[in-house]
């Protein structure tokens, strides 16, 4: 099911407003029509299926708690509920930054995987927004800042990935930050 | 837009943080500003705004339905209301005049109930059907846990897809007061693992963390032991074991498994 609707991001908002209110039934409905996206993020942060059960579970114990929280004129549910997801699975990744710096074969695996193609047959207006906005990058650094997004590695671990000094990886995804940050005001 | 008025290298620290490019220590930093000071907030906030619509790019992946089941453990959601019992979804599955007869009658009943009665009722595992890939038949597991005696105390079902078992008593067993059943799962030549405390007078449904789950099988065996209300203090039974059973129906006998419980499930209705 596509999160990205407008009336599908309007059902979002409400349920995590009823989670909010302690509704369990809405509180397992925001899981049903969430819970696959979310476990993709994490999945794709963390690599590792046990892990990303975890912090799924984390996370939707926190939604739980915290949903009383949620305001809806700040952010969406949808978005609310994504960063929560990759807080807690970055969290986790830096605990044991030092496994994986170690592991070569996991870096190397990492430089392999692109990107999932989007299968939301529909996107956000947003997404097209930024998108437009990326594609103006110099294409090393929009592969940096798309690779630092999904898989919330440090700027560390993008230099050694990219094999470039600490320094330009830092300068690429700063200028990038900055240009997308003009871009999206136009 | 609302920009906030410093965007200088504060703000691109903000940027860094929901990009998730920072280590641990300036990671921690910045989350520690958000909570404390609202201008941080906004600008996180903001970045995020701006940020999140790339994870429209991220493929979504159908976790496995013993997730939900250890969410709502962790929350005890669901745990029965003490004086209203739950008046919504009154499907089979929480018919407890239901139970108690299937308790009473063959274990093979249960099974077949579960397979032809419970099997639609979505309700309870918000699952993901849509986008999970097709799965194999679901595999049942099913235990008498019986007395000495021979008399039926609890029958036992194990629903292998949905991590979950229920336990139904027979018939209420006279307990001490201060004293609860536990049911234990005793693989073959081990020591016995804590499933769950159980009740004595109701059906208790468990949600099987993956490491049990993978014990359960035809060389394993349940059992119920009288232990103080809050559980075995020491890990292993204290008390006295009350019943147990062996248990039987393996995911890849399940046909066969329904088959048979359907007969026996006609043979009942008919003696009724």
């Amino acid at each position: 099911m596509s999160v990205t609707s407008p009336a599908e991001r309007e059902e979002l908002n409400r349920l995590l407003i009823q989670t909010g209110r302690n509704d369990q039934k809405a509180f397992a409905e925001l899981y049903k029509r969430t819970s696959s996206k979310l476990f993709g993020v994490c999945l794709r942060m963390l690599r590792d299926r046990s892990e990303a059960e975890e912090v799924l579970q984390e996370t939707y114990t926190t939604v739980w708690r915290r949903a009383a929280g949620f305001d809806a004129a700040k952010a969406s549910a949808i978005t609310w509920l994504i960063t929560l997801s990759r807080n807690k699975a970055i969290d986790r990744l830096r605990q044991h930054r030092e496994e994986l710096v170690d592991d070569p074969s996991k870096l190397e695996q990492a430089i392999d995987d692109q990107p999932t193609p989007a299968v939301d047959a529909e996107t956000s207006q947003e997404y097209g927004r930024l998108q437009k906005c990326l594609d103006a990058l110099e294409p090393q650094q929009r592969d940096s800042v798309r690779e630092a997004f999904f898989t919330g590695a440090t700027y560390n671990e993008l230099a050694t990935r990219s094999k470039v000094p600490l320094g330009t990886m830092k300068s690429w995804i700063r200028r990038s930050l900055m240009q997308l940050r003009v871009c999206l005001e136009q | 837009m609302n920009t906030p008025a410093d965007e200088g290298n504060d703000n691109l620290r903000y940027a860094e943080y929901v990009l998730g490019v920072l280590d641990a220590d300036a990671r921690a930093a910045v989350a520690q500003e958000v909570q404390t000071t609202d201008e941080a907030a906004a600008a996180v906030a903001l970045w995020q705004r701006r940020l999140m619509p790339l994870s429209e790019q991220i493929a979504g992946v159908a976790p496995a339905p013993y997730v939900w089941a250890r969410i709502r453990d962790d929350l005890q959601l669901d745990a029965p209301a003490p004086a209203a019992p739950r008046t919504e979804s009154k499907g089979l599955w929480n018919n407890l005049a239901l139970w108690h007869w299937l308790g009473i009658g063959a274990t093979a009943v249960a099974v077949a109930l579960l397979a032809v009665v419970v099997t639609p009722h979505r309700d309870n595992v918000p699952a993901t059907a849509e986008t999970a890939p097709p799965k194999a038949p679901a595999g049942y597991m099913v235990s008498t846990i019986q007395q000495d005696s021979g008399v039926t105390g609890w029958t036992a079902t194990m629903d292998l897809d949905r991590a979950r078992m229920i336990v139904v008593p027979a018939a209420p067993s006279a307990l001490p007061s201060g004293k609860a059943p536990e049911l234990w799962l005793i693989p073959a030549g081990g020591k016995p693992i804590s499933v769950a405390m159980i009740k004595r007078d109701a059906p208790t449904t468990i949600a099987l963390e993956p490491s049990l789950l993978a014990k359960l099988g035809p060389t394993a065996a349940l059992a119920v032991s009288v232990e103080p209300v809050g559980g075995s203090p020491t890990g292993q039974p204290t008390g006295a074991v009350i019943a147990k059973g062996a248990i039987s129906g393996s995911p890849e006998t399940h046909d066969h498994v329904v088959r048979v419980a359907a007969l026996n499930v006609a043979a009942i209705r008919k003696s009724v």
